[in-house]
C-alpha cells in the first residue's frame, strides 16, 4: 500500500500520524463496538429482523479486529 | 499540611473499618459454605432424616448413604431375611434393616476410577505437551507466535457443545466413542491450551542466561532443557498440573454426551444415582463428597497459583 | 562467573568427544534451535488441529448440508445458507437467546457487585484475611455439574433447606417457593447457585485490581484532602478497571456457553424457560438429530465467543502490561 495522504491539519502537527483509520487504537475501538453491537443484536427481544442479522454483524466486528490488531499504533 | 496519622491511615485502614470488613467478609463466607456443609451433613444422614420437615441439624449420624453408593440392593420378604446368615459388616446389617439385601456392587467404583484415570492420563499428556510448546515459544522466535498462541487461547474458548456434535460424529468413525482413550485425548486437548499459556509465563520468568551458561558448558540445548529449565520450572509444571486435572476431574458436557457406558466418569454419573421412589439423596451426597474431597485439598494447596490459572497468567501474585 | 575462558573449551570439547561414537546423539545436538522450536510445538499444534480445528471446520461443511446423525446412510444435499436461515429466523432459538441473555446479565451484575465489594473489604486487610478469602474461593473450584446437582436438593420445595430458609425469614409458606418448578421462579434458581459459585472468581481478580494500586496515588489524594467517596471514585474504581473488565469479558464468555449447571438443576424447564442457547443447542443435535442446523447453530455461537475471546485477549494484554 502506498503511503497515505495527510490531511493537512494532521501534517501540521507535531508527530507524523496515520489517519485514525489505519491506526489500531481507534480501529479497534471501532471494531469492539461493533462486536457488542452484534451482541445486542442477538440478545434483543424487540425485533426478528436483528436478531437475523446478528451473525453477519458479528462477524464483520471480529474479522474487523483481526485485521486492524495487526495495524501499527 | 497533612499530619503524620493520615498518612499512616491511608496505607492502613482504621481499627473500625476492618472490624466491619472482617464480619462482613465472615458473614459471607459462612453462607456461602452453608450449601458445601449441608452436602456432607447430607451423606452422613439416613434417608429419613434427609427429607425430614424441618430439616434436621441434630441426627443420628448413619452411613447408610455410603452403604447405598457403592452398592445395589433389591426388597425381599420379611421371612426371608430372618432366614439369612447373619450379616457380615455395617452395611449388611443397614440394608436389611430396610428389608432389603445387597445384590452387589454399583457402578460408582468404576466411574470413579474412569475419573481418576481420564483426569490423569489426560493431565499428564497435556502438561508433556504444553511444557515442550510453551518452551518453544518462550525462547525461540517463531513466525506468528502471537497469533498461534491466540488460536490455542480460543480453541479453549469454544462452546463445548458446538465442539461436540463434529466431536461425536468422528469418534463414532474412529471407534473413539465412550472409550477412555477418546476422553483423555479430547481432555488433552482442551487443557493443552491453558498449559501452553501458563506454562509460557512460568518459563519466561526463568532467566536465559542459566540456559545459555549451561550450554557453554558444553550442554546441548535439549541438555539445557532438561536439566536447567526443568528443575527450575518445577512449582510452574506442578500449578498447570492441579489446574488442569481440577478441569479434567469438573467436566461434564462432553463426557454426558460422548460418554454413556463403560467409559463414563463420574459428574454424569452421580446425578442418576436413584434409590426406591426418587433420588436418593444421601447416596448423592456422600457420592458427592468423595467426588469434592480431592478438590478441596488442591485448592487449598493452590491457593497461591489460583489467580493466576484462573487468568490464563496475566495476573501474576 | 569463575570459570574461565579455557575450562569452557575444554568443557566442549571434551562434550564433544563424549558426543562422537552415538550418532543418533550427534545428530539430536545437531537440531538447530528453529528445528527444536517446531519440534516442540507441532505436537501441541497437531493434537489441537486434530481434536479442535479439524471438527470446527467439519461442523462448518456440516452447517450447510441436511445431515443427519442418526441417519448416516442418507444422502448428504447441499443446502447452502438455508441451515442459517432457518437459526435465524427461529422465533425459539431466538427466544433462546433472549434467556441466554437474561441470565449472562443478572449473574454478571450481581457477581462483579458482590465480587467488587468483597474483595474491597477484604484489601482492609483484618486479621485471618487469608484464610476466610481461601474459604470464600472452594465453590468456584468444584464442578458445576456436580454441585449443581446438589443445589436440586437444596430448592425442593418441601424438604430443601433453600424453600426453609427463605420461609423462616419471610414468612411465605415453603410450598410456594417452587424455585426450580415455576416460571417466574426457575431463572432465578440458576442465577442463584451461578452466582454463588462465581463471585469469588470476580472476587480474586478484582482484588488482584486493587492490590495493583501502588499506595502513594492515595497519599498524593489525602494531601489534597480528598474525600474517601471522591479517593474512591477516581482512584480506586478507574484504576481496578481494566480487572473488572476482565473478569466480566471472562464469565461473559463462559455463561454465554453455560451448560452443565444449567443442564443439571432445571434441564431448561419448566417449559422451557430456562432453555438457554446451550440446551437449545443440545436439544437440536442429540434429541431432534438435526445435525445440519445445529451446526449453523454451533457456529453462530462460535462466532459470537469468537469475537468476545478477541477483546478477551486485548484486556488481557492490557492487564498483564500493569
Amino acid at each position: 500500500m502506498s503511503e497515505p495522504v495527510l490531511p493537512p491539519h494532521a501534517a501540521a502537527s507535531a508527530k507524523p500520524s496515520r489517519p485514525f483509520f489505519l491506526r489500531r487504537g481507534p480501529m479497534e475501538a471501532v471494531a469492539v463496538t461493533v462486536i457488542g453491537l452484534g451482541f445486542l443484536m442477538l440478545f434483543q427481544p424487540f425485533a426478528l429482523v436483528l436478531y437475523t442479522y446478528s451473525l453477519v454483524t458479528l462477524l464483520a466486528g471480529t474479522f474487523m479486529f483481526m485485521i486492524v490488531s495487526k495495524f501499527p499504533e | 499540611m497533612s499530619s503524620a496519622n493520615t498518612a499512616h491511615s491511608v496505607v492502613e485502614p482504621s481499627a473500625r473499618s476492618k472490624r466491619i470488613a472482617a464480619t462482613l467478609v465472615i458473614l459471607y463466607a459462612v453462607i456461602t459454605m452453608i450449601p458445601l456443609v449441608w452436602i456432607f451433613l447430607t451423606s452422613i444422614k439416613s434417608p429419613p432424616d434427609s427429607i425430614s420437615y424441618p430439616p434436621k441439624i441434630l441426627f443420628t449420624p448413619s452411613l447408610e448413604g455410603y452403604c447405598n453408593l457403592f452398592t445395589t440392593r433389591t426388597r425381599q420378604t420379611p421371612e426371608y431375611i430372618a432366614s439369612l446368615p447373619p450379616p457380615e459388616g455395617m452395611c449388611d446389617a443397614v440394608t436389611r434393616e430396610r428389608n432389603m439385601v445387597i445384590a452387589g456392587p454399583s457402578n460408582f467404583l468404576p466411574r470413579f476410577t474412569n475419573s481418576l484415570i481420564i483426569a490423569f492420563g489426560s493431565t499428564f499428556l497435556a502438561v508433556g505437551f504444553g511444557t515442550l510448546a510453551a518452551y518453544g515459544f518462550s525462547r525461540f522466535k517463531v513466525p506468528l507466535a502471537d497469533d498461534l498462541l491466540f488460536f490455542i487461547l480460543s480453541t479453549r474458548m469454544m462452546p463445548p457443545i458446538a465442539v461436540a456434535i463434529p466431536i461425536y460424529l468422528m469418534y463414532r468413525q474412529l471407534g473413539l466413542s465412550d472409550t477412555a482413550l477418546g476422553m483423555m485425548l479430547l481432555y488433552t486437548a482442551v487443557n493443552v491450551s491453558l498449559a501452553v499459556w501458563l506454562l509460557k509465563g512460568f518459563i519466561d520468568e526463568i532467566p536465559r542466561e542459566y540456559e545459555e551458561a549451561a550450554m557453554i558448558d558444553g550442554y546441548s540445548r535439549l541438555q539445557a532443557f532438561r536439566k536447567v529449565v526443568l528443575p527450575q520450572a518445577t512449582t510452574g509444571i506442578a500449578a498447570t498440573a492441579i489446574f488442569c486435572l481440577i478441569f479434567a476431574w469438573n467436566e461434564y458436557a462432553f463426557a454426558s454426551l460422548l460418554t454413556s457406558g463403560s467409559a463414563q466418569t463420574a459428574p454424569p454419573f452421580i446425578p442418576t444415582i436413584i434409590g426406591e421412589g426418587g433420588q436418593d439423596w444421601p447416596a448423592v451426597a456422600a457420592g458427592t463428597t468423595i467426588f469434592l474431597v480431592p478438590i478441596l485439598v488442591f485448592t487449598i494447596l493452590l491457593r497461591k497459583q489460583l489467580l493466576r490459572g484462573i487468568t490464563f497468567g496475566a495476573v501474576r501474585k | 562467573m569463575t570459570t574461565s575462558p579455557h575450562t569452557y573449551a575444554d568443557k566442549a570439547a571434551e562434550a564433544a568427544v563424549r558426543a562422537t561414537p552415538e550418532p543418533l546423539a550427534r545428530r539430536v545436538r545437531a537440531l538447530s534451535d528453529k528445528a527444536i522450536a517446531w519440534l516442540f510445538i507441532a505436537p501441541t499444534i497437531a493434537l489441537l488441529l486434530a481434536i479442535n480445528i479439524f471438527p470446527l471446520f467439519w461442523a462448518i461443511y456440516l452447517s450447510f448440508t441436511n445431515y443427519r446423525a442418526n441417519r448416516p446412510n442418507a444422502e448428504v444435499k447441499n443446502v447452502g445458507l438455508g441451515n442459517y436461515s432457518r437459526v435465524l429466523n427461529d422465533p425459539d432459538i431466538w427466544a433462546s437467546m433472549q434467556t441466554t441473555a437474561h441470565f449472562v446479565f443478572w449473574t454478571i451484575l450481581l457477581q462483579t457487585v458482590i465480587g467488587f465489594a468483597l474483595a474491597y473489604l477484604i484489601d482492609r486487610k483484618f486479621r485471618g484475611h487469608a484464610f476466610w478469602t481461601t474459604l470464600i474461593l472452594i465453590p468456584m473450584m468444584l464442578s458445576p455439574a456436580v454441585v449443581g446437582n446438589f443445589w436440586r436438593f437444596l430448592y425442593e420445595p418441601q424438604i430443601g433447606l433453600f424453600a426453609y430458609a427463605v420461609s423462616f425469614l419471610t414468612g411465605i409458606p415453603t410450598s410456594e417457593i417452587q424455585m426450580l418448578g415455576s416460571v417466574s421462579l426457575a431463572p432465578w434458581a440458576i442465577i442463584i447457585v451461578d452466582t454463588w459459585m462465581w463471585t469469588p472468581y470476580v472476587m480474586l481478580i478484582c482484588l488482584a485490581g486493587l492490590r495493583s494500586i501502588p499506595d502513594y496515588i492515595y497519599e498524593a489524594a489525602e494531601v489534597d484532602r480528598a474525600s474517601n467517596w471522591r479517593q474512591f471514585w477516581s482512584i480506586t474504581v478507574p484504576m481496578a478497571l481494566p480487572f473488572i473488565m476482565l473478569a466480566v469479558l471472562f464469565r461473559g464468555i463462559e455463561n454465554f456457553k453455560m451448560f452443565d449447571m444449567v443442564n443439571l438443576l432445571t434441564g431448561g424447564g419448566p417449559g422451557s424457560t430456562t432453555e438457554v442457547a446451550s440446551i437449545a443447542l443440545k436439544r437440536d443435535a442429540f434429541e431432534a438429530w438435526a445435525t445440519g442446523r445445529s451446526s449453523a447453530f454451533a457456529i453462530v455461537l462460535f462466532v459470537a465467543v469468537f469475537g468476545l475471546a478477541n477483546i478477551y485477549v486485548k484486556a488481557l494484554n492490557r492487564v498483564k502490561q500493569r
